[in-house]
């Protein structure tokens, strides 16, 4: 169901822009625009009263049913409040209310709380409100002002901020200015600290309209007009208080019994709601106890709409009909609640908890009471966040239930959805809504996948397949509305369909780990859990630079474009692949995270960086600096230590210590934590590199970054140098060493022995001597061998990884057309069956035989369908294409054809190639693969030869065969080419049928029926043929219908399923056409 | 060849049987692919099952209720009838040969597919429930089979089964009156010819032997006593290589039609004395789903102008002397084989005609065509004798019915491989082999 994906889920059109919209709501929260978006709590609140009629409308009976799954109840130590508590938290965000008079009898106004939500170890749900916090940022205090410059400058700054913030009813925007003793983060200096200016502000997003009146600049008597840079002023006000409270993303915070009062009226359905001030909290550190999770409820839910024949559902016209959930706790195998919401009757499903409905209304009611009673901490599905809640927000928006989207938990507050942008360069821009659900974690398995993993399809089939190995099946939208319309029976069939969509995020949720791999994640580089989702990778090293920088002292200026303004910097190096098919084995020797390694072995960071100007002035000893080779200049970490190099020391022991810790633990629930946080721990460390060099990021300094590819550079080059001087016949060595080539961080040598353990003895010969060479931390080393070793060019290679000299591990391939979606499937089986006959076989002859049989199977017209299937994503209407393309053009002719199922923006459309009339564009010749089976349209294999398959070939053989191209696109068995005849074309009206014999094709008359009779004497072995072929349909069709009706989980109903990311979709379809036309070839026998 | 001199002046006289075919029920005719699936012979089969099950209920446990599945509740004990699924963790999958990456290693593909963690799922037209509890053993059930359980829903939303009601041996028509007079019938199965195990002389031998050509008058006797003569499959082995759709060229044309030609010059020879049925098996030039359909006349262009030469379907029914057969070339019991276990073929046997069908891994393992209306498969009578071809062993056991039917089960072993074939005496039913070898012992 990605926008790539599923033909079922889509978001609805963009609104239509209208100005008048509240366009606080529409802000851009582009990675590298921190913002804070204060949300006034009285702003949503509700009239209670209302809310209460209408619960009572008679809905007792379910509420009877939901109760049973509320939390444990509260034991009598909380209730008197006479223990501690202690939870786990996973969301923190904050609001603006009234400054709690109790715990903080001398301010009045409002002011922000921070709301802490999580879960205790015993289940129960916990709201902290934490009063006190306030937002602040820094700048540098100009030279000479004293404690009455600074007075005055807070009375100038007061009434500059009155100007901007016209309506706010804040007593005072500018709390206090204190006077303290930091550093710049950026450039070297020889002075200890500096006098800065912390600016203490009303409510965080005064942080930010303080920062730009600061920004413009300000008349200071006495000291003129002066523009100011401003200190982490771009920190969100959360992770503000994260960061000074030392607290991480997921981790266990606790609040001494009397140092907590339970709040007078409750705000929120959580169990345990108390107000504390700031100072009180006690932030555990992730480690031993700490270390593992609550038992937080994961709900995972899908909905189904009934859409309109030939549209995609949109909440204005199309009804919700189903929704599934089922709710696990974390850490337990199994869904503790399954459930299934039907619009009407629904027979019922065995272990599933079936309720119906008679209007829509009660469902989406249903719903929200299931939410709050359920109570869940997780909410995942399958692009939840782009259709399901969105949809279901929007439609009761139509269906006019006010008093649905309180899903939240904080009582009578509406849900609030917002159009965002989230840019990166990791992943480009991506339009999003954003949803949000006070105190609920909301993880989207799409836009996890599509983050972490790199797949040809996002679609829950193909996704799933991935992963599970399992196929799903997959019910066209236009038969959702015929399954509603049906009985209780044909609802019944939906809902085990939804509650399959419901069930398989969740399974995926476990396979990948998500929920331990992110929590650590969190942990590691302490930011909330739903800002690894939402937000890029800066923010994450931004966190681990701000707390490393507040033990040391260190203030980070908020500009965009630190150090000097080059736009872009020389990248990593490539070695010139010297392309070939090579048969002895190659020794692969690796620098084990060299960018990291790099940073910390030069000690590069901002704080040791010296300005030009400075390694003019300062006159520092050649012994204490580094000049890169990119020609900057840092100080050694025996004069000053960098805080990124120590940042990078930190996750790399800490890394160490989990992997270590991971070999001794034994519970498989510490297992994955352990594991989930050695991989975090490596993901932040290379990500420190990017961070820098991040143009469009929070703190660029390109001077590192170039540093850093520059050493990386001539790591390569020196590696290259000493295995080609070292390794040679005058070395004492059997033959000359040759690096064939050589990538970012790792070379290839070919040190010319025959045998793989040779070859890895020398390996890692090599890697040791060389690593000597180098300053610690980096390090080279031996890790793998290939042998055979097919390289093609740069970032192209395929060869067989062996670790260990017995046998190989497995075939390696890089850059070679795999997995690129806009191929057919023909392209990839056949590179792959050739590389496996080249590299496991090492069958140079078989490999080019098979080539050349293949394309003989094309142009005779032998080729399975499937294979020449190839799907594109339909973003657009056609008008709004400029160039007409293919699928688009397809998509259009099949809407004159039939709407109903005709493929609507953001279907995949699969189509094929087919012959057409001479001179016919390109992308006039698709065709839907179904219609062609149905019609007998023939393909255009020169199409398939020429646009798909030869090019990925010969850059296969090139390095293997001479004139490969004419040996194999052009040899004799291109000479034979069949063509299909279709049977819908306009002669073929006007042309008579007339019988031709089976054996040799001449025509006959009606009375010999099947033979002519030169081959009367050949009966036998032609019928032999005949019923050859009828026995191997027969055997596809019994093979692939029962999967079909494996998959689809049912003996005794039909399938419906039309998963055209299925693998044998078009072969069932074409082994049933085929099947009737072999059966009618058959009985022509029977005479 | 030159008729053989006879010894005495007397003349044997080649006793008669009288020969009813009951196969209309396997042929295919009116019955074409019109997009049809399999979802129809398995409601086909469980509503014909379920209405015998249903009436056996009352008899066998009057006391409890009788549910769909649809209508389980938590803890009440009842009896539901359904389909069984088994799930299996081995089973080869038709998926992963297109969308698994070829792994470095060749598949091996396993004798069976059975694991420890196999479990089994009833399902009805209603739902499907999980089934647990240690009465019903994965490892004895296949996915196909019709039963109803006795149980209950336990709260994790399994089915806890107590006991199992199979169908049992479907009812029998009484054995006609026994008659004093001993008439044979022969079976045999995978002759196998053109392949390289298969021995010409060997065959012929076995041609000679009950044409009456071979022996003294004592032997011939018992030869002039054989009245039908069974092929139960796998008669020909023709090189697959060679039917890939390609034309070919006049060599590979003889090499394929060499081996055809020479069955129909054997099977003239029996068919010009004795009636002789011929089954297609899983490597005959027969089409490969169930039922297999008659081998066409033109494969025998001699043999079949004899009026005692019948290509049958298979499986195959038929009545001799009233005495009604049944039986396959092999493929539903080699199937079960793979998919479950037992001690030995004759259980597999027996277990087909208890659960009162033929072939219940059709279609979900053994290739069927999607009948729309009916399972011909579905064993309504009894028969008397029961038998499966292409098996390893000559195996044979009498088993008896609880409302007095008794049938005999053999299982034929393969003809290329042993040299053996299966006497039955229709008198009273006993069975015994004949063994053909053209090796010289010392």
């Amino acid at each position: 169901m990605s926008k790539n994906g599923n033909t079922r889920k889509r978001p609805p059109p963009p609104p239509q822009p209208s100005p008048a919209q509240t366009p606080k709501h529409h802000a851009a929260s582009q990675e590298d625009d921190f913002l804070d978006e204060d949300v006034f709590l009285d702003e949503t609140l509700l009239l209670e009263d209302e809310e209460i009629l209408r619960d009572s409308e008679g809905r007792q009976a379910l509420a009877a049913r939901l109760s049973k799954w509320s939390r444990p109840p509260l034991s009598d130590a909380y209730v008197s409040q006479s223990r501690s508590i202690l939870f786990q938290q996973l969301e923190i965000d904050y609001v603006i209310g009234e400054s709690h008079k109790e715990l903080l009898p001398n301010s009045a106004g409002p002011a922000a709380i921070i709301r802490i939500f999580g879960v205790t170890r015993e289940g129960h749900s916990v709201c902290c409100h934490v009063h006190g916090f306030e937002p602040y940022f820094y700048i540098s205090c100009l030279p000479g002002m004293g404690p009455d410059d600074i007075s005055r400058f807070h009375q100038i700054l007061e009434a500059r901020m009155k100007e901007v913030n016209r309506n706010g009813k804040v007593p005072k925007y500018i709390r206090r200015i204190e006077l303290v003793e930091k550093k710049s983060i950026m450039y070297y200096q020889q002075q200890t600290s500096q006098p800065f200016l912390k600016i203490v502000v009303a409510l965080p997003t005064m942080v930010t309209s303080c920062r730009g009146i600061l920004d413009r600049g300000i008349q200071i008597d006495g000291f003129g007009t002066k523009s100011f840079i401003t200190y982490e002023s771009n920190v969100l006000f959360a992770l503000r208080f994260m960061i000074d409270r030392n607290i991480v993303g997921g981790n266990w915070i606790e609040v001494p019994a009397g140092k907590y009062k339970k709040t007078a009226k409750n705000l929120s359905y959580c169990q345990l709601e108390f107000d504390c001030l700031y100072s009180e909290l006690i932030s555990h550190t992730p480690e031993g106890e700490f270390s593992k999770m609550a038992p937080f409820r994961v709900l995972s839910f899908d909905i189904e709409c009934a859409g309109r024949k030939g549209h995609f559902p949109e909440p204005t016209h199309d009804p919700v009909i189903q929704v599934a959930n089922l709710v696990t706790l974390q850490g337990e195998n199994q869904p503790f609640i399954r459930n299934v919401m039907t619009l009407n009757s629904c027979s019922s499903i065995v272990g599933v908890d079936v309720m119906p409905f008679d209007t829509e209304r009660k469902v989406l009611l249903a719903w929200r009471d299931f939410i709050r009673e359920v109570d869940p901490d997780i909410i995942i599905g399958y692009n939840i966040c782009k259709f399901d809640l969105p949809y279901l927000i929007e439609r009761a928006e139509t269906l006019g239930i006010a008093e649905f989207p309180i899903l939240g938990r904080i009582r009578n507050s509406r849900v609030r959805i917002k159009d965002t942008t989230f840019s990166s360069r990791q992943m480009g821009t991506r339009e999003s809504k954003e949803v949000t659900v006070e105190g609920r974690v909301q993880f989207d398995l799409l836009q996890a996948v599509q983050r972490d993993y790199k797949l040809s399809s996002y679609s829950l089939n193909s996704v799933s397949a991935h992963f599970l190995s399992k196929q799903k099946e997959d019910v066209h939208h236009s038969i959702i509305s015929d399954l509603q319309n049906g009985n209780a029976e044909t609802r019944r069939r939906l809902a085990v369909y939804c509650l399959k969509d419901a069930y398989l995020p969740q399974r995926l949720l476990d396979k990948l780990m998500f929920i331990y791999n992110y929590v650590e994640m969190a942990r590691v580089t302490g930011v909330p859990i739903s800002f690894l989702l939402s937000r890029g990778q800066s923010i994450k090293v931004l966190s681990q630079l701000l707390r490393k920088a507040k033990q040391k002292g260190l203030v980070i200026p908020n500009v965009k474009h630190a150090g000097s303004e080059q736009g872009t910097y020389e990248g990593a190096t490539v070695l010139e692949a010297r392309a070939g098919f090579y048969e002895k084995p190659i020794a692969t020797l690796d620098f084990a995270s060299l960018y990291p390694s790099i940073m910390m072995a030069y000690n590069l960071c901002y704080c040791t960086l010296v300005t030009p100007e400075d390694v003019r002035k300062l006159n520092l000893p050649p012994e204490c600096v580094n000049k890169t080779p990119s020609g900057e200049t840092f100080i050694k970490s025996n004069l000053q230590k960098g805080i990124l190099p120590e940042i990078l020391e930190e996750l790399i022991t800490a890394r160490k210590r989990a992997k270590a810790d991971l070999k001794e633990a034994k519970d498989p629930l510490e297992k994955a934590v352990l594991d989930g946080r050695q991989l975090a721990l490596k993901i932040s460390a290379n990500s420190v590199y990017g961070f820098t060099g991040a143009t469009v990021g929070q703190l660029p300094c390109l001077e590192i970054s170039s540093s850093v590819t520059s050493y990386g550079r001539q790591m390569i080059e020196h590696t290259k140098k000493l295995v080609e001087d070292k390794f040679t016949m005058l070395g004492g060595y059997e033959h000359n060493a040759e690096v064939i080539y050589g990538d970012t961080d790792s070379v290839m040598v070919q040190f010319g022995v025959d045998t793989v353990e040779a070859a890895m003895n020398l390996g890692r010969e090599a890697a040791e001597y060389i690593s000597g060479t180098f300053i610690k931390p980096i390090k080279l080393e031996f890790e793998k061998v290939y042998y055979p070793y097919l390289l093609i060019s740069k970032k192209r290679y395929a060869g067989l990884l062996w670790t260990n000299p017995d046998k190989f591990d497995k075939m390696d391939t890089k850059g070679i057309e795999t997995v690129r979606r806009d191929n057919c499937l023909l392209v990839k089986n056949l590179v792959n069956e050739c590389l496996h006959k080249i590299l496991i076989d090492q069958d140079i002859p078989g490999a080019v035989q098979y080539v050349k049989n293949t394309i003989a199977d094309l142009l005779m017209n032998r080729m399975d369908l499937s294979l020449l299937v190839i799907t594109k994503g339909l973003t657009k209407t056609g008008d709004d294409y400029e160039v007409k393309a293919a699928h688009v053009e397809l998509a259009e002719r099949m809407r004159k054809r039939d709407a109903a199922t005709a493929p609507n923006v953001g279907d995949r459309v699969p189509y094929v190639i087919i012959k057409a009339a001479k001179g016919a564009k390109a992308y006039e010749k698709s065709e839907d693969p179904i219609y062609v089976l149905e019609n007998n349209i023939p393909i255009d294999p020169h199409y398939y030869l020429e646009n798909q398959i030869s090019k990925p070939l010969l850059r296969i053989f090139e390095p293997i065969l001479k004139n490969a191209s004419r040996e194999l696109l052009h040899g004799s068995h291109t000479r034979s080419i069949s063509i299909s005849t279709p049977s819908n074309s306009g002669i073929m009206k006007f042309a008579k049928k007339q019988l031709s014999c089976i054996g040799c094709k001449a025509l006959i008359s009606n009375n010999d029926r099947i033979l002519c009779s030169h081959c009367k004497g050949r009966e036998a072995e032609l019928y032999c043929k005949t019923v050859a072929h009828v026995s191997e349909l027969e055997m596809l069709f019994g093979r692939l219908w029962t999967q079909c009706q494996e998959c689809q989980g049912s003996l005794h109903q039909d399938v419906l399923c039309t998963s055209r990311d299925c693998p044998i979709f078009y072969r069932r379809k074409k082994a049933q056409k085929d099947m009737a036309e072999a059966k009618l070839q058959l009985e022509r026998w029977n005479f | 060849m030159e008729p053989m001199e006879i010894d005495s002046e007397k003349t044997l006289q080649r006793k008669q049987a009288t020969y009813t075919s009951l196969d209309d029920i396997f042929e295919i005719q009116k019955e074409t692919y019109r997009g049809q699936q399999y979802s129809q012979i398995y409601f086909a089969r469980l509503h014909l099952m379920r209405t015998l099950l249903y009436s056996l209920v009352p008899n066998r446990k009057p006391h409890l209720p009788v549910c769909t599945i649809l209508q389980l509740e938590e803890g009440k004990e009842c009896i539901i009838v359904g389909t069984l699924y088994k799930h299996m963790k081995l089973k080869p999958c038709v998926l992963d040969e297109y969308s698994k990456e070829r792994s470095a290693t060749p598949l091996v593909r396993p004798h069976n597919f059975m694991h420890t963690d196999d479990n089994l799922v009833l399902e009805d037209d209603s739902g499907r429930v999980k089934l647990a509890g240690s009465v019903l053993l994965p490892s004895a059930y296949v996915t196909g089979i019709v039963v109803a359980l006795h149980g209950k829903e336990t709260d994790a939303g399994d089915f806890l089964v107590q006991d199992v009601l199979e169908a049992g041996l479907p009812p029998q028509i009484e054995l006609p009156l026994k008659s004093s007079e001993d008439k044979y019938v022969v079976f045999v199965s995978g002759l196998s010819v053109g392949s390289s195990t298969s021995n010409p002389l060997q065959f012929q031998l076995l041609v000679d032997h009950i044409t009456g050509h071979l022996g003294d008058e004592k032997e011939q006797g018992i030869a002039a006593k054989i009245v039908h003569f069974v092929v139960a499959g796998d008669s020909i082995e023709i090189p697959r290589g060679l039917l890939n759709g390609q034309n070919l060229a006049s060599k590979d044309q003889s090499r394929l039609s060499e081996p055809i030609k020479e069955l129909d010059i054997l099977l003239t020879q029996i068919a010009a004395s004795l009636p002789l049925d011929i089954m297609p098996g899983p490597n005959d030039p027969a089409n490969f789903s169930l039922p297999q359909q008659p081998l066409h006349r033109c494969l025998f262009p001699g043999s079949s102008a004899y009026n005692t030469f019948r290509s049958c379907t298979n499986p195959h029914c038929f009545e001799l002397e009233n005495i009604r057969f049944l039986g396959t070339s092999g493929q539903n019991v080699n199937d079960l084989e793979k998919y479950s276990e037992a001690k030995d073929k004759i259980e597999f046997m027996e277990r087909t005609l208890r659960w009162r069908h033929l072939a219940p891994t059709a279609p979900n393992t053994l290739g069927c065509y999607p009948f729309t209306d009916r399972d011909p498969f579905f064993i309504e009578t009894c028969p008397h004798v029961y038998f499966v071809g292409n098996q390893n062993e000559y195996k044979t056991d009498l088993i008896k019915g609880s409302e007095g039917q008794f049938v005999r089960l053999i299982c034929i072993p393969q003809f290329c491989t042993t040299g053996v074939a299966v006497v039955l005496n229709l008198r009273n039913l006993e069975c015994h082999t004949l063994s053909f070898g053209t090796e010289f012992i010392s």
